[in-house]
């Protein structure tokens, strides 16, 4: 019999969205597919495709079930000792400061708050860092610097009452699917609304917009710092507001008035149309509800800090703050990276919003928790603290649910610092991603859906994550490590916790204490809330301070802020670009970000096969003139090449970016590929106020690799050793395993088919195809009627769907006679080839859209009542629409 | 019109027939037959050695209803002289017959080994009706040495074997049906018939046959000078135009009789037609060229247009249980590719010749089903550029493209 749902949240992105999910009958059932909590007033019951495959992730593969030290099985008991040994050893030969915390966004409030307290108040270290520093940290100290605290001063419903949003930075289509779908169906039903994508690249996002402006990278500021000189020329200024609310307005403008000059200037500095800007300024100036929605395309740069508050300059002197559909709204990228902030989990925060830097607030915190060795200061931030590590100043590192060796700027830096690091703690789910096998010691953790605690969106309001799953093998939760080791440490009273539960509570209490509303962050009214209440805890916004239970839908409604003199400020911004410049030696500017169906460093989206057919390789978007002049191939082989490092990447032809600029996806891991890290290119400049990599630019030179190379697809019932090979990427498949490679020569094929079979106990081949026409060669070993082996060779490099193949690698699937042929030929006779699928939710391919479209489909809600496409999340949309004749024309 | 067709085999049989459908009225027709046994179906007697089919379903045409229309039909009476300026065919008997137009179908018969011992009466062919009779009669489990691994000398060898005979393939080449198969498939129908009993020497041309003192050849010598002891050989390597009667009367022959389009020899109201003619340096084995000729002969009869033309044909092994097809150019030229797909697991083998965006050859063996399409293609010259990542795998994966 079915239960009915529990309620949840999604562990993806920033937006929060509520999840129902039904738990199995019986305890070796799969979990059902997950749907959306119609009372999450994130998503109103909306998914997108990540958060629909949630189920599909909660699978055995890789899982890290047992504590390991140095590769060998551990008990929990040795683990944890040998950890606090440790680091009671290098606190006393070395200082506390020879200790780091390296958490993440992932990890639950509760887990968040007592590292933050162990580091920073029992073991006297501020080296307490996170991979939200990867993500938000300029959006952070720009709140600070214009607000005087991290405050996000919007909620989502300003995203649909707005009537101008101006999107910058952000490929919310993709990264934030849900809050697009919501955008997107308020500009249908408000049509006045007006949207605007700034974004050097033409994204899916840019299919709801009016007006895209494609920047110079990097170039965000001066378009912002163009505004706020404008909003002066047009006489839109609100000076009652900055009389009574701000302070700072001249020298901001002046400053702008220096950097952005004129409207031709400033359209040359971003290398925009000037009718373009002119557009935005008379948009900006004649509506008043103006909303701008930034993400990592502002935060991760050299100058974030400045973009932001560059943005925030303009929100200020025009007012459009702290009302409906208004503000400067950041998004995050993390589940819990808000989370992570309210506990002051980062190293240049102390606890509860408060910082070093905060008059009262060491001594305050330190009264509070009873803390014997409170740190002092800021602690180094992920960069700093990397370096520090390489430099041999950490000596033990504890790396939590986060992996830096993908996500961190330039990998072998990463590499280095940890090899020279006398202790690597890895907590993870996985046994083997990039960063486990760096560890010295593994400690399994519970996941998503295994895990008590809370959440904290980007609109502030904090969800529960419930603990519906028994925790698998011995994997245990990361507060309750954390906490082990603190009272091994000696500081058991402290870290006396029962459950999430009493953590919660005591930060809560923290938030409150002495706080009478001096600081933002107060979320009081929980601080004596009992266990039940705590398990059927709503979403809610904070504050939500004691007697306001229902919590803070907007902030700074009344135009009073947290700095000293309870104003806002102003921030003179000169716009400067990212701080490395394309050369002749390094000719091309790389860009980041996100593909639609994959989530960070895919340690949990990549175990779902369906995420995976959207797109199934790292590659690397080139404009066509490009692609020309390197001699490269679509769909073919590219050596990318930093100074920090390379990259091979499959070659996508695309004119969504311009000449000279190119774009990778971040996903692909070593795990999941050979040499398709991204994060080897960039290099580990920050900003100089957030400390905030600039992992969205990179210069680099693009290599076409030799045209000998030989493509191949492989399917295994094994895994396999592809170490020769110049690139293999495994993509999640139903079933088996499944690699797209590359030999560097076709001369190489018949070794490498030997060492194939070798590794596979598999001796002559059953089936065999060669077509020296098409350079195609394809072979098959089966071993009592189930397909063992497949591979398939083509010197050019090939789309054939791999999909029915792979199901003929299910435990009980068997190669029938009349079927062995359609082995090598690729499918079955019958069988409709679906083409790439655009469509995740109901697997609705190119080719079943081309064939829809040319027998008369002419909109996307049609093809959505034919084939189904579009009709559950919708993140295909944009995708859909170029298939449609007319609104290819629309857009073009 | 008098008609005079000298061979009562299958082309001169059909032929007879053919006319006689369209125009009874207009010929008289008389059908000279050498064997006893007129009109059946020569193909089928590799079945009915090998006990697929009885007597009954040999026939070809019905010799008693063509009687019946007003066919004369001579057996046992050989011909002995053509006299072509009288317009005459001279019988054995003495007989003289006088025609309009004479038609030569005398065919061909097997290729005899020129080595000692080949006139022993253990030494037989396998063409006739007459040959499967004497096989027939064969006491039981006989050593039986087939000369020639060709479709006609396993065919032989199939049906052997089936009646309980030790059977010895021996074959000049390296591989057996070296003009329809390639080394891989002939591999595997090598394998198969070895595992149907049936030995074979390849490479191997049989150097003497022994005489046993009864005048029987009892042993065979092979190349390294073993004796393969031997109750009967079959000779099966090849055939041999019977233009015996053609040249003595003068007509243009080289290996066959000379044949232009219409299937007119050197002389004037003479034509020739099956494996005794020859038609640009090609002579005939197979019967589907032989039908051509037949219908382009009956049109050229009642003085309508018609030619021949050399078309690919494509050939089958006839033996139950094992599918063999080829057709076409299957050893690759120069500027040819091939595409080749094989299952060693189920024994399926495909290769397909490809010249210039066009299907010049295919060998099938193990599923054989698109044969036929293979040979559409390469008869109508389909130009197949676009799929040829799809074509060896057949017309099902490639339905879509071609129309």
């Amino acid at each position: 019999m079915a239960q009915a749902f529990q309620k949840t949240t999604c562990p993806y992105c920033g937006v929060g969205c509520g999840v129902n999910m039904v738990l199995p009958s019986a305890d070796n059932d799969p979990v059902p597919p997950v749907s959306g909590d119609e009372m999450h007033p994130a998503n109103f019951g909306r998914l997108c495709v990540k958060g629909s495959s949630l189920a599909q992730t909660l699978i055995d593969h890789d899982r890290l079930l047992t504590p390991s030290i140095h590769g060998h099985s551990a008990s929990w008991d040795e683990a944890l000792d040998t950890i606090s040994d440790k680091i009671a050893q290098v606190v006393k030969d070395h200082g506390p400061d020879a200790f780091a915390f390296y958490l993440s966004g992932q990890i639950l409030t509760e887990d968040y708050y007592v590292a933050n307290k162990l580091a920073k108040g029992f073991i006297g270290t501020a080296n307490v860092d996170t991979n939200s520093r990867l993500c938000m940290a300029s959006a952070v100290v720009a709140y600070k610097r214009a607000f005087g605290s991290d405050t996000v001063p919007c909620c989502y419903e300003d995203l649909e009452c707005c009537d101008l949003l101006i999107m910058v930075g952000s490929n919310a289509a993709w990264t934030h699917p849900v809050l697009y779908q919501r955008i997107a169906a308020a500009k249908q039903k408000r049509p006045h609304m007006k949207v605007v994508v700034i974004d050097p690249r033409q994204t899916a996002t840019c299919d709801i917009a009016d007006l895209h402006l494609a920047i110079k990278p990097g170039s965000d500021a001066a378009i912002f710092s163009y505004l706020l000189c404008h909003s002066d020329r047009a006489n839109v200024l609100d000076h009652s507001y900055m009389a009574d609310s701000t302070s700072g307005f001249d020298d901001a403008l002046k400053c702008a008035y220096e950097a952005t000059p004129s409207l031709s200037s400033t359209a040359d500095f971003c290398g925009v149309p000037e009718e373009h800007l002119t557009l935005l300024a008379n948009w900006w100036a004649d509506i008043d509800k103006t909303v701008t929605f930034y993400s990592q395309g502002i935060n991760q740069s050299s100058s974030g800090v400045d973009k932001c508050n560059a943005i925030i300059n303009c929100h200020l002197a025009t007012g459009r703050i702290g009302k409906a559909g208004a503000g400067p709204f950041s998004i995050t990228g993390q589940p819990n990276a808000m989370g992570g902030r309210e506990v002051g989990g980062l190293a240049n925060q102390l606890a509860a919003h408060m910082d070093f830097a905060t008059p009262g607030a060491r001594d305050l915190v330190q009264r509070f928790w009873q803390a014997p060795n409170m740190a002092s200061e800021n602690g180094l931030k992920a960069v700093d603290l990397f370096q520090a590590m390489e430099a041999g100043k950490i000596k033990v590192v504890w790396i939590m649910s986060t992996n830096p060796m993908v996500s961190m700027p330039d990998t072998a830096q990463v590499r280095r610092a940890l090899e020279k690091c006398e202790l690597v703690i890895v907590s993870d789910c996985k046994n083997n991603t990039d960063t486990t096998t760096m560890a010295d010691i593994l400690l399994p953790a519970t996941g998503w859906s295994e895990k008590n605690g809370t959440v904290t969106n980007s609109e502030r309001r904090i969800s529960r994550q419930r603990g519906l799953l028994p925790a698998p093998g011995e994997a245990r939760h990361d507060w309750w490590a954390i906490c082990e080791v603190a009272k091994k440490l000696g500081f058991q009273s402290a870290f006396d916790y029962q459950g999430a539960h009493d953590i919660f509570v005591e930060h809560a209490a923290l938030s409150a204490f002495e706080n009478d509303g001096t600081r933002d962050f107060d979320i009081g009214h929980f601080h004596s809330m009992t266990q039940a209440e705590y398990d059927t805890l709503v979403p809610v916004q904070w504050p939500v301070p004691k007697g306001q239970p229902e919590g803070t839908k907007r902030m700074f409604t009344d135009g009073q802020f947290f700095t000293s003199d309870r104003k806002a400020h102003f921030i003179p911004i000169t716009p400067v670009l990212p701080q490395q410049a394309s050369n002749q030696e390094w000719p091309y500017v790389l860009n980041t970000g996100r593909v639609r169906d994959q989530w960070h460093t895919m340690t949990r989206t990549g175990d779902a096969a369906s995420l995976a057919r959207h797109t199934n390789q790292p590659y690397v978007e080139i404009h066509p003139r490009d692609v020309k002049a390197l001699g490269l191939q679509d769909q073919g082989l590219a050596r990318l090449v930093s100074p920090s490092g390379q990259a091979i990447l499959k070659v996508k032809t695309s004119r969504a970016t311009s000449p000279g600029q190119v774009f990778a996806p971040i996903h692909w891991t070593q795990a999941f590929a050979n040499a398709s890290v991204v994060s080897n290119l960039i290099p580990q400049v920050v900003d100089p106020l957030s400390g905030q990599p600039e992992s969205k630019h990179a210069v680099i030179r693009l290599e076409a690799i030799a045209k000998k190379v030989l493509f191949g697809s492989i399917l295994s019932r094994q895994t396999l050793d592809l170490s020769d090979f110049l690139y293999w990427c495994r993509i999640p498949s139903e079933h088996g395993f499944y690699y797209e490679v590359a030999l560097s020569s076709a001369a190489d094929v018949e070794k490498t088919v030997r060492n194939l079979t070798l590794q596979t106990g598999l001796s002559e081949h059953w089936l065999e195809y060669q077509n020296p026409l098409s350079g195609q060669s394809r072979m098959a070993w089966l071993e009592e009627d189930q397909l063992a082996l497949l591979l398939y060779w083509h010197s050019k490099p090939n789309n054939l769907s791999m999909d029915w193949l792979v199901t003929k690698l299910a435990p009980d699937s068997r190669v029938l006679e009349q079927e062995r042929l359609a082995i090598l030929a690729g499918s079955l006779a019958q069988a409709e080839d679906k083409g790439e699928i655009i469509c995740s939710c109901f697997q609705v391919g190119s080719k079943q859209i081309q064939k829809a479209v040319a027998e008369g489909v002419g909109s996307v809600a049609e093809l959505g009542s034919q084939l189904k496409c579009g009709s559950n999340c919708g993140s295909c949309i944009p995708e859909l629409k170029q298939f449609i004749p007319s609104d290819v024309e629309k857009s073009a | 019109m008098r008609i005079v067709i000298i061979g009562a085999g299958m082309a001169g049989s059909k032929l007879a027939e053919e006319l006689l459908l369209k125009q009874p009225q207009t010929y008289k027709i008389t059908l000279i037959g050498e064997e006893s046994k007129a009109g059946y179906n020569r193909i089928m007697l590799s079945s009915l050695l090998a006990n697929e089919i009885t007597p009954e379903n040999m026939a070809l045409v019905n010799v008693q209803a063509m009687q019946q229309s007003g066919l004369e039909m001579i057996t046992g009476d050989a011909v002995q002289a053509l006299q072509l300026p009288k317009q005459q065919v001279q019988l054995a008997s003495g007989r003289m017959i006088q025609y309009d137009k004479l038609i030569l179908a005398t065919g061909s018969k097997a290729r005899i080994l020129p080595i000692e011992g080949t006139d022993a009466a253990n030494v037989m062919g396998f063409r006739t009706w007459q040959d499967v009779d004497s096989m027939m009669d064969l006491p039981e489990a006989q050593s039986v040495s087939v000369i020639g691994g060709g479709l006609l000398g396993l065919e032989a060898a199939v049906g052997l074997v089936k009646r309980g005979h030790k059977v010895t393939v021996f074959h000049r080449s390296g591989y057996l049906l070296n003009r329809q198969l390639d080394e891989a498939a002939a591999q595997l129908l090598q394998t198969r018939l070895e595992s149907m009993g049936i030995e074979f020497r390849l490479g191997e041309s049989p150097q003497g046959l022994i005489k046993h003192v009864s005048g029987q050849v009892n042993g065979l010598q092979r190349p390294n000078g073993e004796i393969q002891e031997t109750d009967l050989v079959v000779m099966a390597a090849g055939i041999v135009p019977e233009i015996a009667l053609a040249k003595q009367a003068g007509l243009h022959t080289e290996q066959a009789i000379q044949v232009n389009e219409q299937m007119a020899t050197s002389h004037a109201d003479v034509f020739a037609i099956g494996e005794c003619c020859e038609f640009q340096q090609h002579t005939f084995g197979l019967v589907a060229p032989i039908w051509s000729q037949i219908a382009v002969l009956v049109d050229v009869l009642s003085d309508q247009k018609a030619e021949f033309s050399i078309q690919p044909t494509p050939t089958k092994l006839k033996v139950s249980g094992v599918n063999v097809f080829s057709v076409g150019q299957i050893q690759p030229k120069k500027n040819d590719h091939c595409l080749i797909y094989q299952d060693v697991g189920t024994n399926q083998y495909r290769k397909l010749v490809v010249n210039e965006g066009l299907l010049v050859g295919a060998i099938l063996y193990g599923n054989v089903a698109d044969g036929s399409w293979y040979f559409q293609l390469i008869q109508n010259k389909t130009n197949v550029s676009d799929q040829l990542d799809r074509l060896i795998f057949g017309e099902a994966y490639c339905q879509s493209k071609v129309a």
